[in-house]
């Protein structure tokens, strides 16, 4: 009876002893996956403050003075103030003109009926699937043609266009999720259509207009192949663009392309962190109405 | 429903419009344009020679664009694998009562996914650099010093090479949307799991899949339409190197236009590209359907 008791408990015990091992091991593997997704960004950004040679010497020791002076550098062979210029002016009207059409079109989606408004979903959707970079050069060829090409505004038209499916059928669910009554109560207050539309839904629909904003913001600023065919003129490149020809001019010099890279991610990382919580459950909920 | 709700049809268009026409204009327009373009010869220069489908048969007699076709699909079948399977494990990780600082793993592997694919590549073309690459450097410190080389020169691991770079980006964004979908899984369901014993790999694999289903859909969905239209990463790490070892589709039709401006011939792989990618879609969605679907009738 005594030894089957110290049995049971010896048992439990390894079993405890088990589980712990588990414990460690599951959280041990997740912090080497958030460590690998990581380090190499810790690593361009302690590096990018060595000197050349410091950095052939050994290339993960820590730098022993910080060298500013190769952000300084960076940012005047890649012209970084242009670039982010270029960049900010075209992301600024992209994620607007986005957030516009996707709030317009996804509230007509969720409330309205009207005709071949199925047959509309399924070619937003279309979007989502089409492989983009297979337009690369049909994009190209009708922008040469129609004038379009090289231009401040150039990029603005397929960015809009390549970045509508999502945030149409995020807004269209999450407006599907606002009770139908308050516009019910607007009409019979005497607002119309569109009046109700912008002054009382708008502000409804924020937090899913600002999670749309902040995604199709990375979108923009990060788009590299439509900028790499569209712009010839050196004046309008964006900061990946620039960022391709600083690499190919002056790849030898690591620390320094490493402080260009710090500096282009900047503005992506500071929003990111600055709104990251908002971010990871705006995709989550994305994800599951998708 | 109220007068609130039912605008004339003219304002209903009014709104829809601006969206349409953009969509349309760089979406559809090119589609129809490249259609047509497909059947001509056409160098740039004003004058375009009609040449029926021979770009079409040419394109069948192509064996660069087959290669790269099929590192497209290779490139699939390893994202497949490293991203939306891996992210299932680390998002069945995560769910674990045992893991702690969940939403420090979660914000931390969902960062990369927000970098500029070109951004990424330089990055990994560093850390597979000869003389100052992280990876040789590690493996000179654990002592495996007789591997170190220029790892984007092999043609033979290529593909696999500039496919961990997609995963290490994009592995965060499958773990969400895997969240997602197994957040919404009744938890009740998990908890009699529990107690009929089923626990850790068995749960995962008989009623964790089953349930997740959707969500694996739609995350391959995407991951193999990710895929299919590779371009920026490959462009900038390797220019479909060595040779044309790691060359894909999306890049072969940007080289034939933009540096031999062969534009009726870029047009036609542009249409090429659209059909592959549609039809491996939808096999995948095929397969994906019926396999899952058999799962969940057998248990």
């Amino acid at each position: 009876m005594e030894q089957a008791m110290d049995m049971a408990a010896a048992e439990r015990g390894s079993a405890n002893l088990a589980r712990l091992i588990k414990k460690l091991l599951l959280n041990v593997i997740m912090m080497l996956f958030s460590a690998s997704c990581i380090f190499p960004l810790i690593w361009i950004g302690y590096s990018s403050l060595k000197t050349q040679s410091e950095f052939s010497n050994s290339i993960i020791s820590l730098p022993q003075k910080l060298h500013f002076s190769n952000y300084a550098e960076a940012i005047k062979l890649t012209n970084m103030l242009q670039l982010s210029w270029n960049s900010a002016r075209v992301t600024a009207v992209s994620v607007l003109a986005i957030v516009l059409i996707a709030f317009a079109t996804g509230y007509l989606i969720a409330r309205v009926r009207f005709k071949g408004k199925r047959l509309m979903v399924v070619y937003y959707l279309f979007g989502l699937l089409v492989p983009i970079h297979a337009l690369l050069v049909p994009v190209y060829l009708l922008f040469k043609e129609s004038g379009l090409a090289d231009q401040w505004y150039t990029l603005i038209i397929p960015y809009v266009a390549f970045n509508l499916s999502m945030p149409i059928l995020l807004v269209a669910s999450y407006i599907t999720g606002i009770p139908k009554e308050i516009e019910e109560a607007a009409a019979i207050d005497g607002l119309g259509f569109s009046r109700t539309m912008f002054t009382i839904i708008l502000p409804m629909a924020a937090p899913v207009l600002t999670t749309v904003a902040i995604l199709q913001f990375f979108s923009c600023w990060n788009e590299f192949s439509f900028a790499l065919v569209l712009l010839k003129d050196e004046a309008l490149r964006t900061v990946p663009l620039g960022m391709s020809y600083f690499k190919s001019q002056h790849s030898t010099n690591y620390p320094q392309l490493m402080a260009g890279m710090v500096l282009s991610i900047l503005p992506v990382a500071v929003v990111y962190f600055a709104f990251s919580s908002r971010i990871v459950a705006g995709v989550m909920a994305g994800a599951v109405k998708g | 429903m109220g007068k609130a709700l039912r605008p004339s049809g003219w304002l209903v268009l009014l709104y829809l419009l601006p969206g349409l026409a953009i969509y349309s204009f760089v979406v559809l327009v090119p589609i129809l344009s490249a259609f047509r373009y497909s059947f001509f010869s056409w160098t740039g220069r004003p004058k375009k020679s009609y040449i029926g489908l021979d770009n079409y048969a040419e394109i069948l007699r192509d064996e660069v664009f087959w290669h790269a076709f099929w590192n497209n699909v290779i490139m699939t079948a390893y994202g497949l694998i490293g991203q939306v399977g891996l992210a299932f494990v680390f998002a069945l990780f995560l769910m674990s009562k045992a893991v702690r600082w969940k939403g420090f793993h979660r914000t931390i592997s969902f960062f990369p996914s927000t970098m500029a694919p070109i951004i990424i590549a330089f990055l990994w073309t560093l850390i597979y650099n000869y003389n100052y690459g992280l990876f040789n450097e590690f493996l000179r410190i654990v002592g495996l010093e007789r591997w170190v080389q220029s790892w984007l020169d092999l043609s033979g691991p290529i593909v696999l090479l500039v496919s961990i770079p997609l995963s290490w980006q994009n592995i965060g964004f499958y773990t969400l949307l895997m969240l997602a979908g197994l957040a919404a899984i009744n938890k009740e369901v998990l908890e009699v799991a529990e107690l009929d014993g089923a626990t850790g790999f068995r749960k995962a694999w008989y009623v964790m899949i089953p349930l997740a289903k959707p969500t694996l859909i739609v995350s391959s969905l995407l991951c193999i339409a990710n895929n299919m239209r590779g371009f920026e990463h490959i462009y900038a790490m390797t220019g479909g190197g060595p040779g044309n070892a790691s060359s894909v589709m999306a890049l072969y039709a940007y080289e034939t236009s933009f540096l031999r401006f062969r534009y009726g011939y870029g047009s036609a792989l542009a249409i090429m590209i659209m059909a592959l990618t549609l039809l491996i879609i939808l096999i995948g969605t095929a397969l994906l359907q019926r396999r899952r679907g058999a799962e969940g009738v057998e248990h």
